[in-house]
């Protein structure tokens, strides 16, 4: 789902960029504190847990694949601002260890896998919960889903609009190969996973790592 | 979301640092990444094309595994939702299909993804980032953690795999994913601990 280099001129990449990269410290700081001892280690290896589960891959009928994000699952267990580092760094890994994504489309690769689409599901968590907790995170990681995909879209639609020469592809065409099958398919599974962990998580009562209070 | 993904092939982990060489490495990567930039805003097919020779010529050791490796990750998308959208434009919508600009498109994308390997292949990322200790450990300690976790999720498809007569499918894989994470966090806990006590134990 995430925007390879090539996809988007300067004009979008270098502000998204300039949003992120701060956005990103901050949030660091915040959740994680000053203190390198403590939450250097906290950040690496809850970046390297949502990087492995990335690396689940799972075969969808036609022959071809989809992977998990579990970003939605960190949101629901700490908060959006912790997965948002975590999926940057995430995003930062695969782009310059990995060759997957792209490092000029990192600021809005981060913005809309790593902020949005994990606010959103969180927030609708939030809102559900009392209804029930499976059903909530259900549609929490259903949601976030869709919301990082439509913002790809809406990104690529918008450059679309400042140049057509540059980014020459249908809308109907780019918004129907990214959001059908997110819709259909990426988006149920990573539902019906975020909903599995999660109440084995529960169940097991362990919430993972403890963040170290900045 | 293609079959062939980049990050199953085996992480290596970083070399030691410290070592002569690192600043024309943290030139090049920096050189790397402006070019990035630069080359992310062509949009004349021609001027690609020259990027494109001059890259090739620049980078021409090693421009085979760099080809190789562009033409499982970038090119299957890039041409993809390329021939999709002259599809439709030709077929559905019957106009003329802008094919400079989905070339000049396609050009870009490879340049800019044979570019992002050459110049990764040249770079010990972990010697180019020894001058900022904290990214320089934070790096580490994820790699570290990457290759931890990782054997035991490929330990766990395997163990799917060898307990199934067919081959699992989408909702085995969920299902195997959400049992494996709960393991995954208990041992992601443990080892933040013992990193923690080690950089103490060092002064960090």
């Amino acid at each position: 789902m995430h925007l390879p280099d090539g996809f988007l001129s300067p004009q979008l990449t270098l502000p998204a960029f300039a949003v992120a990269a701060p956005l990103c410290a901050w949030a660091a700081r915040r959740r994680f504190g000053p203190s390198g001892a403590e939450a250097l280690p906290v950040l690496g290896t809850l970046t390297a847990l949502a990087f492995v589960i990335q690396t689940i891959v799972i075969p969808v009928p036609g022959g071809t694949s989809t992977h998990l994000v579990g970003v939605t699952l960190l949101a629901l267990l700490y908060d959006p601002l912790t997965a948002f580092v975590c999926e940057a760094l995430v995003l930062v890994l695969q782009a310059v260890f990995f060759g997957a994504g792209g490092v000029t489309v990192l600021g809005v690769n981060a913005l809309a896998l790593g902020l949005l689409g994990p606010l959103c599901g969180w927030l609708v968590f939030k809102l559900i919960r009392p209804l029930g907790e499976r059903v909530a995170a259900f549609l929490a990681a259903w949601v976030a889903m869709q919301a990082s995909t439509a913002a790809v879209v809406g990104v690529l639609w918008l450059q679309r609009l400042l140049d057509p020469a540059y980014f020459p592809m249908e809308p109907a065409v780019m918004a129907a190969g990214m959001l059908l099958p997110s819709l259909t398919v990426a988006g149920l599974l990573e539902g019906g996973y975020t909903l599995l962990a999660l109440s084995l998580l529960r169940k097991a009562n362990l919430r993972g790592l403890d963040r170290p209070t900045a | 979301m293609a079959s062939t993904d980049p990050r199953r092939e085996p992480v290596s982990l970083p070399a030691r640092t410290g070592e002569a060489g690192a600043p024309a490495e943290r030139r090049l990567l920096l050189l790397g990444l402006v070019a990035l930039f630069a080359l992310s805003a062509l949009t004349d097919p021609r001027w690609l094309g020259l990027a494109w020779a001059a890259a090739l010529l620049l980078f021409r050791r090693g421009a085979a595994r760099s080809l190789a490796r562009l033409l499982g990750t970038v090119v299957p998308v890039s041409l993809g939702l390329s021939l999709a959208s002259a599809g439709f434009t030709a077929l559905v919508a019957g106009q003329p299909v802008a094919w400079r600009a989905l070339g000049a498109l396609n050009l870009r994308t490879t340049l800019l993804g044979f570019l992002t390997f050459s110049v990764l292949a040249r770079v010990n990322l972990m010697r180019a980032v020894a001058p900022w200790p904290t990214a320089a450990r934070l790096l580490a300690i994820a790699l570290g953690q990457v290759h931890a976790l990782r054997l035991l999720v490929t330990d766990s498809a395997l163990g799917l795999r060898s307990r199934m007569v067919r081959r699992p499918g989408a909702v085995d894989v969920v299902r195997g994913a959400g049992a494996v994470t709960g393991t995954l966090f208990a041992l992601s806990a443990r080892n933040a601990r013992d990193v923690a006590d080690a950089l103490r134990a060092r002064g960090a």
